[in-house]
């Protein structure tokens, strides 16, 4: 015990006050109603945070219970594992388990029918050039209107280099360019931040591709070769195409999944 | 360590452990700051500044908290090295550093994303895509705090342990003390501190520094109470042996190592002489002393032949051993003053050591006077009398002559009085005269009062005060009182004259002059001249009848007036007694008064359905009535709702 733990000192030396425990029960008791009047006088995102805080401390609590009810109740040996299996009478009643080893396995040949080019995202919703360019009026009095800036992310690659003004037609923003994007690798349930190659395709347009704009269902090519993947031949894979499952331009990032 | 450290703000936790968790403080700080009110039909210029206004002043917060978790913590390397030991000890240095810069580096990604997102903010082209991107920045700084829960943990419980280090003065007058465990360490601090350190009869009831403070030659001296030491190699000692390590080789105090000579701390005489040489070198260059222990359970001559010869080998290790008691007090005192004596005087020779010293010391100089010749001075002492001789004999006690007296014996207070007539001592004085307290009258200073009245008076006698007399005063003053008194009226008069010729006249209401011509005479004026008056109506002599309404009828006559009254505003004569009321006045007749009476109340009609009393009636009843101030205004007017 430190040199500065006067309470603990006191308690231990002299004890606590007679009623501690019943003090300490009563208080135990009001403490939901006093919870409740709390929660009833909370208001805007205090109220939120309380009722959110209140919500999960809950589900806990209801766990817990669950968890040592379970451990109360006797739990039905699994008759299967008797020597002679079940009697014939019993049989149909584990049908419950098969059904779940059914359906897995109903998912997984699903799965594998699908064709190789199967992405996570299969239908995208089209994205209209109006939403995409802005119209940048230009010239002395404004009038011109043939300029349009992209407002959504963009990749450019390392060699671009813009036009002259009189030329330019299309105007990439620099705080829009990416470079980089989080790629979930499905099969390893873990993400990477890699480099992006090129824009393969955006479903919605080709000029969009060209563009490089990359929006959500896009198909993009990302390096992987830190992952170390290495094809049947022994070579070190380091291209791979993944689908943008975000809207880049909502989130300020990228993230992808790798199609495998 | 409060010296060293200065107060430490609380860090709070990442989340849900105490209610004050830092994404609430710092969120729910963003929500009460800034503007929460936004509409997409904004300029978007706006809606953007609204969004990075967020963005950037969560990042501002966490920045600040982040940064005062940084700046508070004590740096290692800047502590004094007992300090530096000690909290290597407590909390393990590499494990702070990197706790520390955890959080030095999740300020710098929460910065660095802020500055992503206020980027990105500034292409937002919607309300929308703004929230959006707010929402993202908010959640991604939350997510790097969230990597930095456990360093905030354990920064947070070094906190606490911190503010409770005791206040270690590493640089003062230090008496540190160590031993093997169950010593009497504690017991030792207890008895010349008011250090109140625990004591239990088992080994390790002590289990981190205790500091305790104690007066020497007006000195303030810091006692350092360390946790016992078991003899074996450094490495093994666990942290609760490492703090008496550390105290021991960074403090510069004088160390008593004490030594149980009764063997009930269960190690040999022997094995405590082992634990003396082993970590004797751990403080050289410091005063030390040896303090044999218990000396009440068994003294150090009645040991045996084997154990004395280890005290003997103490004694050979060329410290000071000293001897006593901390049950019995015995020796205790001797051991600390010893201790003081020995660490004051090593103080001042390593003072004497350093180069400050010679700069002071060059200018220093102690003039010690040659002497004149070889005559003996010694110092002369003038003795005085002696004051406080009692002269006589001493007096007679009431109570020896109580006692010779026994029962008889009556308290007799009045024989010591002190009078002016002795033979009025026994006199009896009542306590009320004539209905009055008689202690109320007694002015112990009457005589000196009197006397000083009466020379006042006899001086005055002297001055012929009261010799001047009425009857001295000849003629001659009389008359020239009296012209005088004259002189003095006539002045008053002209004053108050030339006052009335000075002050502005104000235009007067002028008072009804009493006609000089009156019927009376003029029927004397006709009567001496011979000429009769007739006394009938006809004649022009009787007054006039006036109309005026307000004339008692009963004087009037059926007659009707030749004239029309004067009115108010026709002349400069003030009628206020024959006046008609108010709401007669400027009114011929009866008729016309009738009209008027009709048109008043027409004109009232309106104000009656108001409940006014008149024009005047200005009177709100209710100032705020419910039914114009309760719900809500809708499309419509004011007044309506």
């Amino acid at each position: 015990m430190p040199q500065n733990e006067y309470i603990e000192l006191h308690t231990k030396r002299h004890g606590r006050r007679l009623d501690y425990e019943e003090r300490k029960r009563k208080k135990e008791g009001r403490l939901p109603h006093e919870m409740a009047e709390k929660a009833k006088k909370l208001r805007g995102i205090k109220a939120k945070i309380y009722n959110k805080k209140r919500h999960s401390e809950k589900i806990q609590m209801k766990k817990t219970i669950k968890m040592h009810e379970e451990r109360k109740t006797k739990q039905k040996a699994s008759d299967t594992d008797s020597k002679y299996g079940n009697p014939t009478y019993l049989l149909e009643r584990e049908n419950q388990i098969r059904a779940k080893i059914l359906s897995n396995t109903i998912k997984q040949k699903r799965k594998e029918k699908a064709g190789k080019w199967d992405v996570p995202i299969p239908k995208v919703k089209g994205v209209s050039e109006a939403e995409v360019f802005k119209v940048v009026k230009t010239g002395k009095t404004k009038r011109k209107a043939w300029k349009r800036m992209v407002t959504k992310v963009t990749f450019v690659g390392d060699g671009f280099t813009r036009k002259p003004v009189k030329f330019e037609r299309f105007i990439r923003p620099m705080g829009l360019r990416f470079k980089k994007a989080n790629v979930t690798h499905p099969e390893l349930k873990a993400s990477f931040f890699l480099p992006i190659l090129g824009v393969k395709k955006n479903p919605s347009s080709a000029m969009y591709t060209s563009l490089g704009v990359i929006t959500k269902g896009t198909i993009i090519e990302v390096n992987i070769s830190e992952l170390g993947l290495v094809t049947h031949a022994g070579k070190v894979v380091w291209g791979k195409y993944a689908q943008v499952t975000n809207n880049p331009e909502n989130d300020g990032c990228i993230n992808a999944v790798l199609l495998v | 360590m409060a010296h060293v450290v200065k107060h430490i703000t609380v860090v709070p936790s990442y989340k849900a452990r105490t209610i004050s968790d830092f994404v609430d403080i710092v969120l729910s700080r963003t929500q009460r700051k800034t503007p929460t009110v936004i509409h997409k039909h904004y300029k978007i210029s706006r809606i953007r500044d609204f969004y990075m206004r967020k963005v950037k002043y969560t990042q501002q917060t966490f920045h600040d908290k982040l940064t005062l978790i940084i700046s508070e913590f004590p740096i290692i390397s800047n502590l004094h090295p007992f300090y530096a030991t000690l909290m290597n000890v407590l909390y393990n240095t590499d494990h702070y550093k990197l706790a520390l810069g955890g959080i030095n580096k999740a300020r710098q990604l929460i910065d660095d994303c802020a500055k992503d997102h206020v980027k990105l903010l500034k292409y937002g082209d919607s309300l929308y895509r703004c929230k959006c991107l707010k929402r993202a920045a908010l959640g991604r700084m939350v997510t790097i705090l969230k990597g930095q829960a456990k360093n905030l943990l354990y920064l947070e419980e070094i906190r606490q342990h911190i503010n409770r280090l005791p206040t270690i003065d590493p640089n003062t007058r230090t008496l540190l003390i160590t031993g093997f465990p169950n010593v009497g360490k504690s017991s030792f601090i207890n008895k010349i501190s008011r250090a109140d350190v625990e004591v239990q009869p088992y080994a390790f009831t002590t289990k981190s520094l205790y500091v305790g403070h104690t007066d020497y030659k007006y000195l303030r001296w810091q006692v350092i109470d360390t946790p016992g030491i078991l003899d074996h190699p450094i490495e093994e000692r666990n942290s609760i042996e490492m703090q008496a390590v550390a105290a021991l080789i960074h403090i510069r105090a004088v160390v008593l190592h004490i030594v149980d000579i009764s063997e009930q701390c269960g190690h040999t005489l022997e094995e405590q002489l082992a634990l003396y040489r082993n970590i004797k070198p751990s403080f050289s260059n410091r005063p030390i002393i040896i303090v044999i222990n218990k000396i009440d359970v068994i003294k150090p001559e009645e040991l045996p032949e084997e154990k004395k010869k280890v005290i003997a080998e103490f004694q050979a290790e060329g410290e000071p051993v000293l001897e006593m008691s901390t049950l019995t007090e015995e020796g205790v005192m001797a051991v600390k003053i010893e201790a003081c004596e020995r660490l004051l005087t090593f103080r001042v020779e390593q003072k004497m050591k350093t180069n400050k010293v010679a700069n002071v010391a060059n200018r220093l100089h102690v003039a010690v006077p040659k002497k004149r010749d070889d005559k003996e001075r010694p110092p002369v002492v003038i003795k005085k009398k002696q004051a406080m001789v009692i002269d006589g004999e001493s007096r007679k006690l009431e109570r020896d002559i109580e006692q010779e007296m026994g029962d008889d014996y009556i308290l007799d207070l009045r024989k010591t009085w002190m009078l002016q007539n002795e033979d009025e001592k026994y006199d009896v004085i009542p306590e009320i005269w004539h209905g009055k307290n008689v202690a109320d009258y007694i002015d112990p200073g009457i005589m000196e009062s009197l006397k000083a009245l009466e020379e006042e008076e006899e001086a005055r006698d002297n001055a012929h005060y009261y010799s001047m007399d009425e009857s001295e005063e000849d003629e001659e003053t009389r008359e020239m009182r009296k012209v005088a008194r004259k002189i003095r009226e006539k002045r008053t008069i002209l004053t108050i004259e030339s006052g009335e010729k000075r002050r502005v006249e104000k235009s007067r209401m002028p008072r009804p002059v009493k006609r000089s011509r009156s019927v009376a005479q003029l029927e004397k004026d006709l009567d001496e001249m011979g000429v009769e008056i007739p006394k009938n109506a006809d004649s022009h002599y009787v007054r006039a009848k006036s109309r005026s309404s307000s004339r008692p009828k009963s004087r009037s006559s059926s007659r009707p007036p030749l004239k029309r009254a004067r009115d108010q505003s026709e002349g400069a004569v003030t009628r206020s007694k024959s006046r008609p009321p108010r709401d007669r006045s400027g009114l011929r007749d009866n008729a016309m008064i009738r009209k008027v009476k009709k048109m008043a109340k027409k004109a009232q009609k309106p104000r009656n359905h108001q409940a006014k009393k008149g024009e005047g009636d200005r009177v709100i009843l209710n100032m705020k009535p419910k039914h114009l101030f309760s719900g809500k205004r809708k499309a419509g007017k004011t007044d309506r709702r």
